[in-house]
């Protein structure tokens, strides 16, 4: 397929506590890089964030239309950690490859479910293929939520297409434990799905098949 | 990435909120727990602080310390050496430090004003 841009921040979390407070506060096991989601205490979606393990520091990659709502629900809880967080989003582009590219090394390369992240800086340029109807294709084809669509404050992780990230055996987090509950008692009564066009209520219109949350 | 300029980056304001001059109680029950774990031995003290995380967004931290190296008030309760971080001071006035003596769930455990909500395990709160 080709390369997207997102609409993304950068933020970098720095000091000795920043695994555990990352941990501490979104779904899946924070162990190195991965992708997770930080949820309230009624389990909705705060926001999807790449975690990229850059070894003295973490730099979390999320939806710039929900970052001012995820730092104001992190920064209060630094309490008297060693944190610091910095916002290097103006610095930084970030773009999404279906395939493997070859890049210089002042990019950031990252494997996600969704495909390999890049975050380059503002003075590298990289070549924009893919139009937003292709890359919503794409996103259909394999089942991808992404915010804006299926990822909203509406819903939780489970129902999204996320489950993936909501790690089964961590300690507590924010929201474990609605979605522990709805997982253990078998009440996930919604999920992704992908149906042939046309489709009532779609979270995602693709050229022939398009995806929704539908009550199972 | 540009990390050359993380260090020029604007650093994201932190929401420290206002320190509290705390105050709070030790129940009997409590008062009872923590002579047998301090003896005669006052040196050390409770520290009473607040972690993020838990199922509802923070969670208590109770250890029995000689010193720390946060940022603490140091109350005497009793004759008992009680520290308080600053940063969690705001989440931590006018609690009750209780003990519940029974099989499952037993142990200290804090009454806060504060909590608008806690976690089944009792163990965080928001």
């Amino acid at each position: 397929m080709g390369v997207v841009k997102l609409d993304a921040y950068v933020l970098i979390v720095k000091g000795s506590d920043r695994v555990k407070f990352v941990d501490g506060l979104s779904t899946n096991k924070i162990e190195g890089s991965c992708t997770t989601v930080f949820t309230t205490k009624n389990a909705k979606i705060i926001d999807m964030v790449d975690v990229i393990d850059m070894g003295n520091f973490l730099a979390l990659v999320g939806y710039n239309p929900y970052k001012s709502k995820l730092i104001e629900h992190i920064s209060s809880r630094v309490l008297g950690q060693d944190i610091s967080i910095t916002d290097v989003s103006t610095n930084n582009n970030v773009y999404l490859s279906t395939d493997e590219c070859k890049v210089g090394s002042e990019v950031t390369v990252t494997s996600t479910f969704r495909g390999l992240l890049l975050i380059a800086p503002k003075s590298y340029e990289i070549e924009v293929n893919m139009t937003r109807d292709q890359f919503n294709d794409y996103r259909v084809q394999n089942l991808i939520p992404h915010q804006g669509h299926e990822i909203s404050e509406k819903v939780n992780p489970l129902i999204c297409g996320l489950g993936h990230l909501v790690h089964q055996s961590k300690g507590c987090y924010i929201g474990q434990e609605i979605l522990v509950r709805m997982r253990s008692r078998g009440r996930i009564n919604k999920k992704l799905v992908r149906k042939e066009n046309p489709v009532d209520s779609a979270t995602t219109v693709g050229s022939t098949h398009s995806l929704k949350i539908e009550r199972v | 990435m540009d990390c050359n300029t993380c260090d020029t980056a604007p650093t994201i304001l932190i929401n420290a909120p206002e320190v509290v001059e705390v105050s709070l109680t030790i129940t009997e029950k409590a008062k009872e727990m923590l002579e047998g774990a301090f003896g005669d031995d006052r040196s050390h003290g409770l520290l009473v602080g607040v972690l993020s995380g838990g199922c509802s967004g923070y969670m208590y931290d109770l250890q029995i310390v000689e010193s720390t190296e946060q940022d603490c008030q140091e109350l005497d309760i009793d004759g008992f050496r009680v520290l308080v971080p600053n940063a969690s001071s705001h989440l931590l006035d006018g609690i009750e430090i209780d003990y519940v003596d029974r099989m499952m769930g037993g142990g200290f455990k804090i009454n806060n004003p504060n909590a608008s909500s806690s976690c089944g395990c009792g163990e965080s709160f928001s």
